[in-house]
């Protein structure tokens, strides 16, 4: 373990008061001495960075798949009190709201024939990569309302069922959006982009439900046994990308004006009741709804897709559930026995809430939220559900993936494209991509194992599993 | 990604760094006559760079252009560059990765000996 990093538990450690200078908070983190192996100093560092900034509740945490990124760690979760606390877009990310959904449908691999087939169409269909534009046109006004009514703008526009709402975090809209915090620049970005699914880490991926552990809440999210479903993982595309640098600019000289001493200028920050914190979580927001309607698109065309291939109606495919992973939300806590209102960042986590929490659909309420965990593309992911430890242990928090071990420019330079892809192949996972470039630096080894990551959340507490999803077919940006 | 840059003036430096970038989104580019201009203040070199580089991507993005090289005249608080390239070819210029921003973490350009050198990170 790193140095002056204390074990306070079988998976959880601390980062004590003191580690960086001026900590108002220790750092805590989750992790097995299998996951340990991987972390990186970098990724302590940030984690006590975040601890240095003003208003921090309790402590700087990181959920099992943390790992270096910038700011705030990959994995960070951290609230701030609304009086004297801060909001910083170093807490959230360049790709706002980079979310996944999951959807059922009523195939399994016996009835799921012609899958190359359905890939090719499925690649086809959704706009994928680098300089991807969409085939649906959206003027200014359309775009106005993506971003203020999020996912209800691509239903309203018969992209979708109303029912689908339902099971959006936030029923895919933050109400606080404000568009003026999003430029024109970034609205540029955004216009030709709606329904495109991006490069990277962002894919659509078929999967089968391979093993139920929770049958209770299988049943209650709609999730058999040997089902075949659909995951979309991506986010807010240029507009929120765009949105995170037009405002980390605004903030960093904010910070200065407020006299707020950052050890690392991407954490740039503003009072979370100031004119430039409200700016930019006004604009946040926005972008979040963007990345809502964006990945209704995206699950409105696959069901096209699928409703052509194999004669579906669209009321058989269901969405489980959508959650953001990158995002900074408003939200009540019990801290020190005291229930109180603060900012919640998560970058790289998911929202965990647990049973009884608002915000959860009627038939969701007695279980506890969906939590998806996407694995790579050779390995598992996982369907979580939220608990009453993750509102106690971590701001209703978990992870929200497995996590890289190695960088992409050395898995392009170690692992070859097309070895993987026939690897995974000869595994009866089909994938498809712009090149091979994007499979090598996605292969199932650069990421950790996901089934240790989630196994982590469930010792801690802070998500339960409730079935595994293997990968049958994948689409990469 | 951690890119790292070095070049013998800080004119250059900035030339590379978006070299850098655009190697990494798009791959190879050839010169087909475009150019955009890009003026810039900032407080100090490293933001100075951060927001150039945010600049070209925006660009970039906005306007489906893959840009081959820059010719940059900086004094580490105010810029002048003039950029060059070509239209955005999906045939030619999907091989590389999507950049969602600049950060900040780490940039700070230093020298090292006779040369300029920094760290920049993207979010990929």
């Amino acid at each position: 373990m790193i140095e002056g990093v204390i074990r306070i538990g079988e998976f959880e450690w601390e980062v004590p008061m003191g580690w960086t200078p001026g900590m108002r908070v220790p750092g805590r983190f989750f992790l097995s001495d299998v996951l340990s192996n991987t972390l990186e100093r970098g990724a302590v560092q940030q984690l006590a960075n975040v601890a240095t900034l003003p208003g921090i509740v309790k402590f700087s945490l990181a959920m099992p798949d943390i790992h270096w990124g910038y700011g705030f760690p990959i994995g960070g979760v951290a609230a701030f009190r609304l009086d004297d606390g801060v909001i910083s877009p170093g807490g959230v990310g360049f790709d706002i709201n980079c979310g996944v959904r999951l959807m059922t449908t009523p195939l399994t691999s016996a009835t799921l024939d012609r899958r190359r087939d359905l890939i090719e169409q499925l690649y086809h269909a959704i706009p994928t990569g680098v300089g991807a534009r969409s085939s649906t046109k959206v003027n200014e006004k359309e775009l106005l309302e993506m971003m203020t009514t999020g996912a209800r703008w691509a239903v309203d526009r018969g992209l979708g069922r109303p029912e689908d709402l339902v099971h959006c975090e936030e029923q895919g809209c933050m109400k606080d959006a404000d568009p003026a915090g999003v430029s024109v620049k970034a609205r540029q970005r955004g216009l030709p982009q709606g329904g495109t699914l991006g490069a990277g880490n962002h894919f659509l991926e078929i999967q089968e439900v391979k093993e139920v552990y929770d049958r209770k809440a299988a049943d209650a999210f709609g999730v058999t046994q040997g089902q075949i479903c659909v995951m979309i993982h991506c986010g807010s595309r240029g507009l929120g990308h765009q949105t995170c640098t037009d405002h980390l600019k605004i903030l960093e000289q904010a910070s200065r004006r407020y006299g707020i001493q950052l050890p690392d200028r991407q954490l740039a920050c503003a009072p979370v009741d100031s004119p430039e914190g409200r700016a930019y979580y006004g604009g946040m927001a926005a972008s979040a709804n963007y990345a809502w309607a964006n990945r209704q698109m995206i699950m409105h065309t696959t069901r096209s897709v699928l409703s052509r291939h194999y004669g579906l109606a669209y009321d058989e495919m269901v969405l489980v559930y959508d959650v953001a992973h990158n995002v900074a939300k408003f939200e009540e806590h019990i801290v020190d026995g005291k229930r109180i209102r603060v900012c919640v960042h998560r970058k790289g986590a998911t929202r965990a809430f647990g049973p009884g929490s608002p915000d959860l659909p009627a038939e969701y309420a007695s279980i506890g939220q969906p939590v998806i965990i996407p694995g790579s593309m050779g390995t598992p992911s996982y369907l979580l559900c939220g608990t009453e430890t993750a509102m106690t242990r971590s701001f209703g928090s978990t992870c929200h993936g497995a996590g890289r071990v190695l960088s992409r420019a050395q898995a392009k330079k170690t692992i070859s494209g097309r070895q993987v892809r026939d690897t995974l192949a000869g595994s009866g996972i089909i994938v498809r991509a712009p090149h091979d470039g994007a499979i090598a630096e996605e292969a199932p080894n650069v990421y950790k194992p996901s089934g240790e990551v989630v196994r982590v959340a469930e010792a801690v507490g802070i998500s339960r599993l409730v079935a595994r999803l293997e990968p049958l077919g994948v689409i990469k940006g | 990604m951690l890119i790292r840059v070095k070049a013998a003036t800080l004119n250059d430096l900035f030339s590379e760094a978006t070299v850098a970038l655009t190697t990494v989104m798009y791959g190879d580019c050839r010169d087909a006559g475009i150019r955009r201009r890009i003026t810039l203040e900032a407080a100090d070199s490293d933001e100075l760079l951060q927001e150039f580089l945010s600049e070209v991507l925006y660009i970039s993005e906005a306007e489906n252009i893959v840009f081959c090289g820059a010719q940059v005249r900086t004094d580490g608080r105010h810029l002048s560059a003039t950029l060059t390239g070509e239209d955005f070819d999906p045939g030619r210029h999907n091989t590389g990765t999507e950049v969602k921003g600049i950060s900040y973490s780490g940039l700070s350009i230093r020298e090292e000996g006779e040369n300029y050198a920094v760290e920049l990170l993207f979010d990929v």
